[in-house]
């Protein structure tokens, strides 16, 4: 008692944002329980039928289940990864541009992918990327490499979509490593260049390393998306050519789940992508505190 | 250390428990309150009709006095434009319904129809215990299924039976597999919305003006396709280098058959249509993929893609993107329906004012044989909900847009135009002006109707292009509405559709999704498109196809087949 | 003086060319959806727009524009966006705040952290998020856009990261000066931290200003729409079940024009706000602050 005496404000600050988790994430999680259900909007929670693992079993019994769920794994972990490094990389670079009107304008124009539906950009890529003259590929052609069938070659397919992701979104995360950059101590520095230190070297022990608790923050939040892989964008840019590395969980449980409407089934998937995802922060979260005594959160 | 996670781990779920609980609990007074009696919306007066008739005299009237209510829900087309201050729910054909016909129309709910909206909002609503409407009309398939499945919609073959006029009659008997899709145990629920035929068959539309400069006849086989599409790129007449022609815009990103663009008619050419049931030999239903027929087909498909003649990345396009090259002036031949001469043909002439397209029928095979996949005469259902007090309003109203605005005879009431400063206007000397010449803008009144679209005869349509098409002046509405909106060379597009309507396949399959169709269908289709391009594109060799058909049978598609003719059997 | 020397000088101009590039990478694509928005329809379909328009028109912005409803969206947009924004702000200030206390000053703040992580990751899907929306007669009310997403658990922990890096000492001190939590958080951690709370304000403001979805489904008027909501409505969907297309409406079956044109007006707010945040991402806030 004598610490709720004490902790009151904090558990009062924490107040608004618990009430509203309660009432819009909380209450309507109970949801969840339409993944053990045979659910049909007519007859509600209360009459779907049980059918306990089922949903599961033809998750997994599918001939490509495996298969699919592997391209979202692998497609979902390099774009954790680069779109990580990338942004954490060009934030430092460009804090070395000093020229203020520079610096901003580049910050503003990496931005601005970010705008860009999919919709739009899968049409653009198509034609950047086409085998047929498109720019890319001529550009190729002219240091004597051949063709490359980026959005129709199962492999090249993975390739683009990290790659075009990346690109649309590095201006945006870039934007939080900024922010990052800004609170550093500039005393710092000039301890540093006091003691001959060369930018490089300044880099090396106090930029990163000041940077790399947002960097841990935002990786392992970002693990919340293990399983998705980018459904949008796929969407858009897939085709039969390249189903078999190109096939994620979310356009497959598109095709036949949410186009008939099948809830329950779209809910268990959900519901394992999301045990996957929490098993993976649980274990990032350890391990950051274990071996950097850092809290992620 | 580790107690810390833990205890958040218990927090999280105890809140996630409790919450559940008390989420279970209204949830439960909701649906129980779905599933008992809820009260429909308000009617008046007439008494309602039992499917038998309890009382000797029909409640049917022409018009009601005093009126009585309909309810319904709207999903609006985002296109829809609104005059004078109206909405969805309170317009000039919501008034023209309460004066004329004595029916007022109640709106429980709308929504702008963009990215699928109506389909998430019902089941939304159905989910949430909202009442469903008295009279609803369904676009989407397997949403129609879906509610045909609740049992809350009446037996309304029984209904149309009863009331419907001979005109509406006559209409639905132009295709008595029109049902169905809808029937359940004997039963059929819910009325088939008729739509024009033809709508989406296709034929090819090709530039004359390359074939004038070249000299060349409209191809009427295969071969000579291959001519001609040969010479459109070596020899292209408008000066055009070959690596910039796409003499055959064809697409397969997600199908082999769709509304424009495909490449089903090739295989037609062989014998079958890929992506639909057809009759087989026998008798019964089979899949058009897995017809040996299909293996030239797509022989055919490879050669010309090596030689150029389909776009180099075919597998990436979708229907949209076929269009490009022709409203570019770079594509010589596009497959399609008889509207594209609208659009998307009518921009080409923008960029290249020479441009001439003109309708060719489908080419003929090796045997002589040509296909081409066939249109269904209904654009969705009409449903009745069995708690409906009036439902016999409904065909007051249906019965009155099928003498009225099917097909207006000449000098009738509706001949100019529905609704005077809508979809038409008169002019300071009486004389009808439509389109922009419409103060205030025209409105597609069409779609404010109860029952989508209003009242369309499937062959209405046609037999007024085929009078155009002979050179007639337009007298009847329907007449002058398909010059006035349709591309100058829509009326010789149905003539070219009219002219082969043997070749014509229609899905045979209408039915609800069988069960190993809601497992398998994914997976069977995703092979199918796969093998198809691994063999096109070269990857794979023409016997890969023997191998597909087998995993096809063996992994669903035997299954299917049969719960199909099952089906099929039972509609005989 | 580091950025003198010429190692580092030679490093700069390949950096800044470097990054030039990359933005020139950005920046073409878009310039291309620009000349596209302002190109006319059968150039547009013919794909023949390069990067400038071809037959210039201004048809696609007007059809978006001349919409009554197009300015009572912009309104309601921009409502949403700067009460949903400050919301969102508020919320999170106060949460992040006292989340980034160590557990010896807050004894539960783990348990608060994860019960907060796990909304992030847990999810009843749409249908049960619908039932509560109706349930508490939200729908068809402004407020569902704007108090569902009160609550931005990333954002939060983003901030609460940053406000642990502000240095003990001055919490200390302030309270040695008797002042509450509240006047901790209020007076010395929210004005030190303005680049995160920019970034904070930056994102949410994107967020609520492209939010079409909930407008969509929770709101029947057409008049009530925020603009991303309306925005998606100017493009018909296409439907070639049925056909009573009139020859006016086919042109607006080009979506590329408009999806341009809506881009750009989607953009637009955030590209006038942006420059006056990146004012605060500017360093050593925190100098002289603190006294080694």
């Amino acid at each position: 008692m004598r610490t709720l005496r004490r902790n009151w404000p904090f558990h009062l600050m924490v107040l608004p944002a618990l009430l509203f988790l309660i009432v819009f994430n909380y209450v309507p999680m109970a949801g969840i329980t339409m993944a053990f259900m045979d659910y049909k909007p007519w007859l509600g929670f209360s009459k779907s039928p049980w059918i306990g693992l089922d949903h599961f079993r033809a998750l997994f019994e599918r001939e490509d289940s495996i298969q699919v769920i592997w391209n979202t794994f692998i497609i979902a972990v390099l774009k954790i990864i680069f779109n990580l490094v990338v942004p954490f990389t060009f934030a430092i670079l460009l804090n070395e541009v000093r020229k203020r009107f520079l610096n901003r304008s580049i910050q503003t124009l990496v931005y601005l992918p970010h705008f860009l539906s999919w919709v739009i950009l899968g049409g653009i890529l198509v034609n950047f990327l086409s085998t047929d003259g498109g720019f890319v590929n001529r550009m190729l052609g002219y240091i004597g490499l051949g063709p490359v069938f980026f959005l129709g070659d199962g492999n090249w397919f993975r390739f683009t979509v990290v790659v075009s992701e990346v690109w649309k979104e590095f201006g945006y995360s870039t934007i939080v490593f900024l922010a990052a950059l800004a609170g550093i101590n500039p005393a710092l520095y000039e301890a540093a260049e006091v003691d001959g230190a060369s930018r490089w070297k300044q880099t090396r022990y106090i930029t990163i390393p000041s940077l790399m608790p947002i960097a841990v923050v935002v990786g392992t939040l970002s693990l919340g998306n293990i399983l998705n892989a980018g459904f949008d964008q796929i969407f858009n840019l897939y085709n039969s050519l390249v189903m078999d590395k190109g096939d994620i969980i979310d356009t497959f449980v598109y095709r036949t789940a949410i186009i008939e409407g099948d809830f329950g089934f779209a809910t268990a998937v959900g519901l394992f992508k999301s045990v996957i995802s929490m098993i993976l922060i649980v274990i990032s979260y350890r391990l950051a505190y274990r071996w950097a005594n850092y809290r992620v959160f | 250390m580790n107690a810390i996670t833990n205890k958040g781990w218990k927090a999280s779920l105890s809140i996630a428990l409790i919450a559940s609980l008390l989420a279970a609990c209204s949830g439960n007074n909701n649906n129980d309150a779905s599933s008992s009696s809820a009260a429909p919306a308000a009617s008046t007066s007439a008494s309602p009709v039992a499917s038998d008739s309890a009382e000797p005299a029909s409640a049917y009237k022409d018009k009601y006095d005093p009126p009585v209510e309909i309810t319904t829900v709207w999903g609006v087309d985002p296109a829809l434009k609104f005059k004078n201050g109206e909405s969805i729910e309170n317009n000039v054909q919501t008034r023209w319904a309460l004066d004329t016909l004595g029916i007022k129309i109640k709106s429980l709910w709308s929504v702008t129809d963009t990215n699928n909206a109506f389909v998430t909002k019902m089941r939304l609503s159905m989910s949430s215990g909202q009442d469903m409407p008295d009279v609803v009309t369904i676009g989407d398939e397997q949403l129609a299924q879906d509610l045909i499945d609740t049992g809350m919609f009446a037996d309304a073959g029984e209904l149309f039976d009863q009331y419907a006029n001979d005109t509406w009659k006559k209409a639905m008997e132009l295709d008595p597999g029109v049902w169905n899709p809808y029937i359940r145990d004997g039963k059929r629920i819910g009325i088939p919305v008729l739509d024009y035929a033809y709508n989406h068959d296709y034929l090819l539309w090709v530039r004359q003006d390359w074939l004038d400069k070249l000299q060349l006849k409209a191809p009427t086989t295969l071969a000579e396709l291959e001519t001609v599409m040969d010479a459109f790129k070596n020899n292209n007449p408008d000066g055009l280098s070959p690596d910039k022609v796409v003499p055959l815009s064809i697409g397969f990103k997600t199908t082999m058959n769709t509304w424009m663009g495909d490449p089903s008619w090739i295989f037609g050419a062989f014998g079958t249509i890929p992506g639909q049931w057809n009759v087989g030999a026998d008798g019964n239903l089979e899949w058009g993929s897995i017809n040996p027929a299909i293996k030239q087909g797509l022989d055919t498909l490879k050669q010309w893609r090596d030689k150029g003649y389909i776009p180099a990345e075919a597998a990436l396009w979708d229907e949209n993107k076929t269009a490009e090259p022709a409203v570019a002036g770079t594509a010589g031949i596009i497959p399609g329906p008889y509207w594209m001469s609208g659009w998307p043909l009518l921009d080409t002439a923008k960029n290249v004012p020479s441009a001439v397209w003109k309708p060719i029928a489908i080419p003929t095979g090796p045997e002589g044989k040509a296909g081409r996949h066939g249109t269904r005469f209904t654009s969705g259902v009409t449903l009745i909900n069995k708690k409906m007090k009036n439902p016999e309003a409904v065909f007051t109203y249906q019965n009155y847009l099928f003498d009225h605005l099917a097909d207006p005879a000449v000098g009738s009431d509706w001949d100019l135009g529905v609704f005077k400063g809508y979809d038409y206007d008169l002019d300071a000397s009486g004389n009808p002006v439509y389109l922009d010449k419409i103060p205030g803008g025209e409105v597609n009144i069409n779609r404010y109707w109860l029952v989508k679209d209003g009242a369309r005869i499937p062959d209405a349509q046609m037999k007024a292009l085929l009078n155009l098409a002979d050179g007639k002046e337009p007298t009847t509405r329907l007449e002058k509405e398909v010059k006035n909106n349709y591309g100058p060379e829509t009326p010789a597009a149905a003539k070219v559709l009219l002219a082969q309507p043997n070749i014509s396949l229609t899905n045979m399959f209408t039915g609800p999704a069988t069960p190993t169709m809601q497992s398998k269908l994914d997976y069977l289709k995703k092979i199918e498109l796969q093998t198809f391009n691994e063999i096109i594109y070269g990857k794979k060799g023409l016997d890969e196809f023997d191998k597909f058909v087998a995993d096809w049978k063996s992994g669903g598609g035997d299954a299917m087949t049969k719960e199909v003719n099952e089906w099929y059997a039972s509609t005989k | 003086m580091y950025h003198k020397t010429t190692p580092y000088r030679i490093f700069s101009v390949f950096n800044t060319t470097f990054l030039l590039i990359l933005a020139l990478a950005c920046i073409i694509p878009l310039i291309h959806v620009f000349a596209v928005s302002f190109s006319a329809k059968s150039a547009a379909d013919a794909n023949i727009v390069g990067l400038w328009p071809v037959n210039f028109t201004v048809e696609a912005y007007k059809k978006t524009i001349n919409n009554p409803i197009f300015l009572g969206s912009l309104w309601i947009a921009a409502k949403r966006t700067i009460i949903g924004t400050f919301v969102i702000l508020f919320v999170a200030s106060l949460a992040a705040y006292a989340l980034s206390k160590e557990k010896e000053q807050f004894k539960g703040r783990s348990v608060y952290a994860w019960v907060f992580v796990f909304t992030m990751i847990f999810n009843g899907g749409l249908v049960p998020f619908y039932i509560v929306i109706q349930k508490l007669h939200l729908m068809d009310s402004f407020w569902v856009l704007v108090l569902p997403g009160a609550v931005n658990v990333w954002l939060t922990i983003l901030l609460m990261n940053f406000f642990r890096g502000i240095p003990k000492e001055l919490e200390e001190a302030a309270m040695i000066d008797g002042a509450s939590q509240f006047g901790i958080l209020f007076r010395i951690f929210l004005p030190l931290s303005l680049p995160a709370l920019a970034t904070l304000g930056l994102f949410a403001m994107v967020w609520h200003w492209n939010s079409w979805f909930d407008g969509l489904i929770y709101i029947s008027h057409k008049e009530d729409y925020p603009l991303a909501t309306y925005l998606q409505t100017v493009i018909i969907t296409r439907d070639f079940s049925s056909l009573s297309f009139s020859q006016a409406e086919f042109d607006l079956l080009s979506q590329k024009t408009l999806n341009s044109a809506q881009i750009f007006i989607g953009a637009l707010p955030i590209l006038i706000v942006y420059p006056f945040l990146q004012k605060f991402f500017v360093k050593g806030l925190v100098i002289g602050s603190v006294k080694e």
